[in-house]
């Protein structure tokens, strides 16, 4: 039996005297050490679901020999006796930067960077770096790897944070020694982000940008993978080659984590997700990734607000952050969604057991916890069998600690890196707590009280009188050092030093005068510890309520569809009825039910008395730039066909509510004006609080901005924006000639017939696609335009080209080519009156939606302003004003007009039986400036109510007033705040546009 | 022709002037010719009158000569007289002059055209540049505006901490000298900015603390100081940055402190306290309704932001914009409505439809109309002869044919500077006109 078991035992050990040949040579004796150490009586983790008191830990040259009871140790074994202590796996972290140098960055030149500043054959852009790989650049950074250690860590993944595709990480240990030992894995995981980091090249330049190179270097890479005689790429290979590690991809956001994960499951890629803290801002999104996730610890500090105005620039969002993110991690495991814990983000790892214990303060278990730091990171980048667990076989990386590892007063007390043990605070300890009476030369006899903390004595002395003072006392494994005043009031010290034996304590001391002289301390009785009542412990935590979207106004209870009668209004039903006095409308399902005269038969439905006020079909906005994270210009090239605002959608922007407060039901998210062909748009409902996917229109057609003019060539972007074509409006025909003739050829290449040309598969080109899908009438465009030769330009293009413009946006100029444009079938969205702000539109006058709409072209007006958007119906009134447009037409041009231009006219636009129930309550006629939006329904569901709105104003001040109490209270409490900090709402227009580094 | 020859000698007159203007407006674009002096009393009979100050009068009799108005009365209490040019106005309504503080129309044309920007000009402390001398009386984009009711506008130049001087003009004129309505009526300050922006436009990071703020406190602290014991004849030789700033002390110029947040307000006021600057205007005020007390209190008065704006914070009332000059309103605070900002210039033509705005968020409409007359008139010191129908004051006015505090029914038919009657046309109009000619003409 004994033989057995000692054959057991050695079997791990063959394959580690095999593996202990190495290539390097020794500088002086080689050491040789196959001694077995035994850890024994302690409570023991062997992982993070099994727990076993009592217990022994037996490794040997760096593995687990065995762990549990009855474990023989055997003979000539070190043994530590580990009574009352307990012992874990070392704590897995997969998300470092340990051990690499930073990223290279190269200088930006001034001007733009059209191409890569890496040279040799590799991807064509900067931030694409998948032949980067960590293991050839890790070395050993002791002094890290201590921090890492005291902390409990043994083992990382290394990456290097820079750029969109990151190259492969390396699994390494945190011990020290030769790099050749502590390199684990190399190759271990993939990584990716949408952040372009230290590239300087101008593409991308935008979120959506990060996402469409992305998308196309899967494309680049398939075909790449199939036909490697066309070029040389060292990327799109070393790309192939890494696809089938574990792909990380991290996530500043949780918008962006739903991004990435559809990017993953559009090209058969499940990416672990490193994510950012904010992911129970949207959980059931979340959970539907399917992913697991890489969650950080980083819970911010709360502000200084107690100053009422300077309170003021600190956002709700940021408050409710500071109160909820310590409950990210025990949402995900309410969830079900697997996780492990990272230490990245934060700024002091000291940090990382504090918010750890609050995390599970704040719910999470500790199962999970051990769980989320052990195994799981081990598992998701397949090393479990490896670390995170104390099994015969694996590494013997465990940390030793004075008690449970999740208790606040516990102190990590050893580290043990490949059977190297790693002292981080001394296994033993001295209490010497207790009152002692001390006796000085003999003669004087104080009495001395040593409380505090185990590991933290501290010192009170009573000279004749019950009144104690202060002294220092520190202990040093068996020295202890003592100072006090000679004589109570005093400032002049007795300076001992001691040594511990049992209970007692002597020594030699200096006085005041420098004269030596003998003490000794007599024990008399134990310390007693106060037991605190830690009042925050076990009161159940007050958290705020989550709210859709995470932002004031947001929803606790979503808004649902009802059934509503809205009676005796005055209906403009942009329809041949016209505008219909004392009209009742029902809504059911979310679509326009009946229109009639006192309509009956309808108990459930919820009645809203029209009288005096005016209803009208929603305003639709042809042009806006609201709800978009990160950018609304790619403009670094001059085509973006491959981007899409569709990807960048943003259900947490305030002006989303802002706009439905103006009667706003549904908008046309454009990208930019930056180049003469931009990026695809999306089409989305003002369904506030529900998350991105859900906000876009279902089925609806598909479009994409074109630009015209001076934004495209560049001519207010500064002196040095003088090197992308084009540069002037002939260049802008060519490009789009150049573009469409590609487009078609491109076609060709995927028409069965031309199969012969080649006979490699064609490269998907995301940008071609785009042009494509315009030329086959299932992609529309909107371009935006000023000046009347570009205007008749681009209809030229588009007859040669066999398709037609679908709408000119803005077309301050329209009106001298009104005919032109109505032969042509486009249409218009236009502003009302703007004019003035550059050169190309001297010539735009107010009367250019009138003379559009005379001319029988089918007008709209838009916003392309956050807050021009909310006062559409008195912009669309201003045509009244200029031209004298009727105001069935004038409200046309704000409701059923844009529809029309979207293709969405079939089912909304207008208040007609069958039609979305989006709908406008007025409180006067909607061209007046004194009329205000009270109710806005969207698919029936009444997303802004003026009395509502009432409501929630109260619980904005209301929850701003608790956590502001609150985070008063937590700073009177020690907590480390900060400096309040506002953040800014992003605004943007067509022509928002910088190059950017650092995305 | 024939038929032309019956026609009286007058409109004769009228006829041929019609003619050769719009010739010229289709030959050239150019900025509408400057009105003639008033000739004889002019009286506009039966229109519904908004005084500005709060009354209406619903038929009214309005005279006006020399450029003064005589009367505003009840129409029943006029009698006419021999050579009285009387229009009836039935139906119409008559308003003051609105009046647009804080502006830069005519220093600028096209903002994205640099050459065309005369607003801004290097440096921290310019309080002696003026605005009086850069005013452009034929820029295009200045009959827009008055077609919509804007007849004064108060002209300011822009950046710096001390951005320059001001001066007020009327929306007509042969050149500066002639369209000014006061010279050099204010100095402009920026309250330094206690917040300063980080990142980029696509990941802006939040606003920290500006760390230029206390140094540029200390420069404005110390260049107010020094002017202060310069125009207490600190020195004898001339200092035209610190000569500039005297009719700041002395109450004859109005000083201008643009100011947003609330703490910036509180410390502008202040601020001015303690060089017993007579005369402060708050300019901006975004937050004026969180620090009313201070403003009511040390009679300052405010320049409000657009009112057609975005609150700053989203947690903020999403009206708060809209309804902040009914809350200066209700809290006594004197106040006017701007229309800073983007495309300030241009679309200063809807300085009456933001008040309109005001409306509809709890203002009544005359307390409106003060807000873009009276009350502005008050603020930059020209309510002696500007701001109000009353018998005394400058004839700025004009008829529309609807409530012209609302873009629905704003509709100005005629207009009037001190009593000059104003060529409503402008290079918009012209333009309209050329091209609807060319579709209805074929």
């Amino acid at each position: 039996m004994k033989k057995i078991l000692l054959t057991l035992c050695l079997v791990p050990a063959y394959c580690l005297l095999s593996s202990a040949q190495e290539t390097f040579p020794v500088n002086g004796t080689r050491e040789n050490n196959k001694l077995y150490y035994a850890f024994t009586n302690a409570t023991i983790f062997t992982d993070y679901q099994t727990r076993i008191d009592s217990a022994t830990l037996l490794i040997k040259e760096g593995k687990v020999e065995a762990a549990g009871k009855g474990i023989k140790i055997p003979e000539g074994a070190v043994v530590n006796d580990l009574k009352g202590k307990f012992i874990y796996p070392s704590l897995v972290d997969i998300y470092t930067s340990y051990g690499l140098p930073e990223a290279k960055k190269e200088n930006a030149g001034p001007g733009p960077q059209m191409e890569s500043k890496t040279k040799g054959a590799y991807a064509w852009n900067q931030s694409l770096k998948p032949e980067f790989n960590a293991a050839f650049v890790f070395s050993v950074d002791t002094k890290k790897a201590e921090e890492l250690r005291k902390n409990g860590f043994g083992s990382v993944l290394t990456l290097q944070q820079d750029g969109i595709a990151r190259g492969t990480s390396a699994f390494v240990s945190l011990g020290e020694g030769k790099d050749n030992k502590l390199l684990l894995k190399e190759k271990a995981a993939a990584c990716y982000s949408f952040k372009k980091g230290n590239s300087t090249q101008d593409y991308p330049s935008s979120l959506m940008g990060s996402i469409a190179l992305l998308r196309q270097t899967y494309f680049d890479a398939q075909w790449y993978a199939q036909n490697t005689t066309a070029e040389k790429n060292l990327s799109l290979q070393s790309w192939n080659e890494l696809q089938s590690l574990p792909q990380i991809f991290d996530t500043d956001d949780f918008l962006s984590a739903l991004r990435a994960d559809k990017v993953g499951d559009e090209f058969g890629k499940q990416y672990i997700l490193k994510g950012s803290g904010t992911e129970y801002r949207r959980m059931d999104e979340i959970k539907a990734t399917n992913a697991s996730f890489i969650l950080p610890l980083n819970f911010p500090d709360p502000y200084d607000v107690e100053d009422p105005y300077d309170a003021l620039i600190v956002n709700l969002d940021d408050l409710k952050h500071w109160e909820m993110a310590p409950t990210n991690l025990s949402a995900f495991e309410k969830n079900k969604i697997p996780f492990a814990i990272t230490a990245d983000g934060l700024k002091d790892l000291s940090k990382f057991w504090k918010n750890m214990r609050k995390a599970i303060e704040y719910g999470l278990s500790e199962t999970e916890a051990l769980k989320a730091i052990t195994y799981s990171p081990a598992k998701l980048i397949g090393v479990e069998n490896t670390v995170g667990s104390l099994k015969a076989g694996l590494k013997a990386n465990f940390i030793i600690t004075s008690t449970n590892l999740f208790d606040k007063k516990n102190i990590i007390l050893e580290n043990w890196v490949d059977g190297v043990s790693y002292k981080v605070n001394s296994l033993e300890v001295q209490d010497i707590r207790g009152t002692y009476d001390i006796t000085i030369g003999g003669s004087v006899t104080y009495k001395l009280k040593i409380e505090g903390e185990e590991r933290k004595p501290s010192l009170k002395v009573f000279y004749a009188d019950t009144v104690p003072t202060s002294g220092d006392i520190s202990v040093d494994k068996k020295m202890v050092s003592l100072s006090f005043p000679v004589e109570k009031g005093k400032t002049d010290l007795i300076r001992m030093s001691g040594v511990i034996e049992g209970k007692q304590l002597s020594g030699r001391c200096q006085l005041p005068a420098g004269t030596w002289t003998d003490w000794k301390a007599i024990y008399k009785d134990a310390f007693v510890e106060k037991v605190k009542k830690d009042s925050t412990d076990n009161k159940p935590k007050e958290i705020g309520k989550l709210v859709y979207p995470f932002t004031a106004f947001g929803w606790s209870e979503q808004p649902k569809q009802e059934t509503v009668l809205i009676k005796n209004a005055t209906v403009w039903t942009n329809e041949s009825s016209g505008k219909m006095a004392n009209t009742d409308v029902l809504i059911e399902n979310g679509k326009i039910a009946v229109i009639g005269k006192n309509i009956s038969g309808t108990e459930n439905a919820k009645v809203i008395d029209g009288t005096g006020k005016h209803l009208t079909a929603g305003i639709i906005d042809e042009h806006s730039h609201i709800a978009i994270s990160k950018g609304v210009n790619e403009g670094a090239q001059a085509s973006s066909s491959e981007v899409s605002i569709g990807d960048v959608v943003n259900s947490e922007d305030i002006n989303i509510y802002r706009q439905l407060a103006g009667g706003v039901v549904a908008s046309q998210l454009l990208h930019g004006s930056a180049n003469p062909i931009g990026g695809q748009s999306a089409l989305i409902k003002l369904r506030w609080g529900l998350a991105p996917e859900k906000m876009k229109i279902e089925n609806a057609d598909g479009f994409i901005k074109f630009a015209l003019g001076e934004n495209v060539k560049q001519s207010n972007w500064g002196d040095d924006r003088t090197v992308r074509f084009p540069q002037t409006r002939m260049g802008v025909e060519q490009v789009y000639y150049d573009a469409f003739i590609r487009a078609k050829e491109y076609e060709k290449l995927f028409s069965a017939n031309d199969k012969t040309l080649s006979k490699l598969a064609p490269r998907r080109d995301l940008e071609l696609d785009a042009l494509v899908e315009i030329l086959n009438k299932k992609r529309f465009i909107t371009c935006h335009s000023y000046v009347q030769s570009e205007i008749n330009m681009l209809m030229h293009v588009a007859d040669s080209m066999g398709f037609k413009v679908n709408t000119f946006t803005h077309i301050l100029e329209g009106y001298k080519v009104a005919d032109k444009m109505k032969a042509h079938g486009v249409g218009a969205s236009t502003f009302s009156d703007w004019w003035a702000y550059k050169y190309e539109v001297v010539d735009a006058i107010p009367y250019n939606a009138t003379i559009l709409n005379e001319q029988g072209v089918t007008v709209a007006i838009n916003s392309d302003d956050a807050e021009m958007a909310r006062r559409l119906n008195q912009e669309a009134a201003k045509s009244v004003k200029y031209g004298g447009m009727s105001e069935e037409d004038a409200l046309k041009m704000v409701t059923l007009n844009p529809a029309k231009l979207l293709h969405l006219d079939n089912r909304m636009g207008s208040i007609k039986e069958g039609k979305d129930a989006d709908v406008v309550l007025w409180s006067d006629n909607p061209l007046s400036v004194y009329a205000r939006a009270e109710k806005t329904f969207v698919d029936g569901i009444c997303y802004y109510d003026a009395d509502k709105d009432l409501q929630l104003r109260d619980e904005v001040r209301k929850e701003r007033a608790r956590l502001i109490q609150k985070m008063i209270a937590a700073k009177k409490g020690g907590e480390q705040t900060k400096k309040p900090e506002k953040k800014e709402e992003k605004l943007y227009h067509c022509d928002t546009m910088e190059n950017e580094n650092d995305l | 022709m024939v038929g032309l020859i019956k026609i009286n000698n007058m409109n004769m007159k009228k006829i041929v002037i019609l003619l050769t203007f719009s010739l010229s407006h289709l030959l050239t674009s150019h900025a509408q010719t400057p009105a003639k002096p008033q000739q004889r009393q002019i009286v506009l009979l039966n229109g519904t009158a908004h005084i500005g100050n709060g009354t209406v009068i619903e038929k009214s009799a309005i005279g006006f000569e020399n450029g003064e108005l005589l009367f505003v009365s009840d129409a029943k209490d006029y009698t006419r007289q021999l050579g009285d040019e009387v229009i009836d106005i039935t139906g119409k309504q008559v308003y003051p002059g609105f009046i647009a503080p804080s502006t830069t129309l005519g220093l600028v044309e096209i903002e994205a055209a640099r050459a065309t920007r005369d607003f801004e000009d290097v440096g921290y402390i310019n309080p002696h540049v003026r605005s009086e001398i850069s005013y452009n009386t034929d820029s295009k984009i200045i009959p827009t505006i008055r077609t919509n009711g804007v007849l004064l506008a108060q002209v300011a130049p822009r950046g710096g901490l001390i951005s320059g001087t001001s001066s007020v003009f009327t929306l007509d004129g042969w050149n500066w000298e002639d369209a000014v309505y006061k010279t050099d009526d204010g100095i402009f300050v920026n309250w330094p900015a206690r917040y300063s922006a980080g990142g980029w436009w696509g990941e802006p990071e939040p606003m920290k603390k500006n760390e230029e703020y206390e140094k540029r406190i200390v420069a404005l602290q110390k260049f107010f100081a020094d002017a202060k014991a310069y125009s207490q004849n600190g020195q004898s030789e001339l200092d035209i940055r610190m000569e500039a700033m005297k009719g700041i002390f002395s109450g004859e110029k109005r000083l201008f402190i643009n100011a947003t947040l609330a703490k910036d307000i509180i410390e502008a006021v202040y601020f001015a306290k303690k060089f017993a600057v007579p005369h402060l205007v708050i300019v901006g005020a975004k937050d004026a309704s969180l620090v009313t007390d201070v403003l009511k209190n040390n009679n300052v008065a405010v320049v409000l932001d657009r009112v057609h704006d975005l609150p700053s914070s989203p947690d903020s009332d999403i009206d708060l914009p809209f309804k902040t000059p009914k809350i200066l309103q209700d809290a006594g605070v004197l106040y006017c409505l701007s229309y800073m900002g983007g495309m300030e210039t241009a679309g200063m033509r809807n300085l009456p439809f933001t008040a309109g705005t005001a409306v509809a968020y709890g203002l009544t409409k005359e307390q409106a109309l003060s807000a873009i007359t009276l009350n502005t008139a008050k603020i930059l010191g020209i309510d002696a002869t500007a701001g109000t129908l009353e018998g005394g004051k400058d004839a700025t006015l004009f008829v529309s044919s609807g409530d012209a505090l609302d873009m629905r029914t704003n509709n100005v038919e005629m207009a009037f500077i001190n009593g000059k009657k104003l060529d409503l046309d402008n290079h918009q109009k012209q333009l309209y006109r050329k091209f609807r000619n060319k579709y209805t003409a074929k």
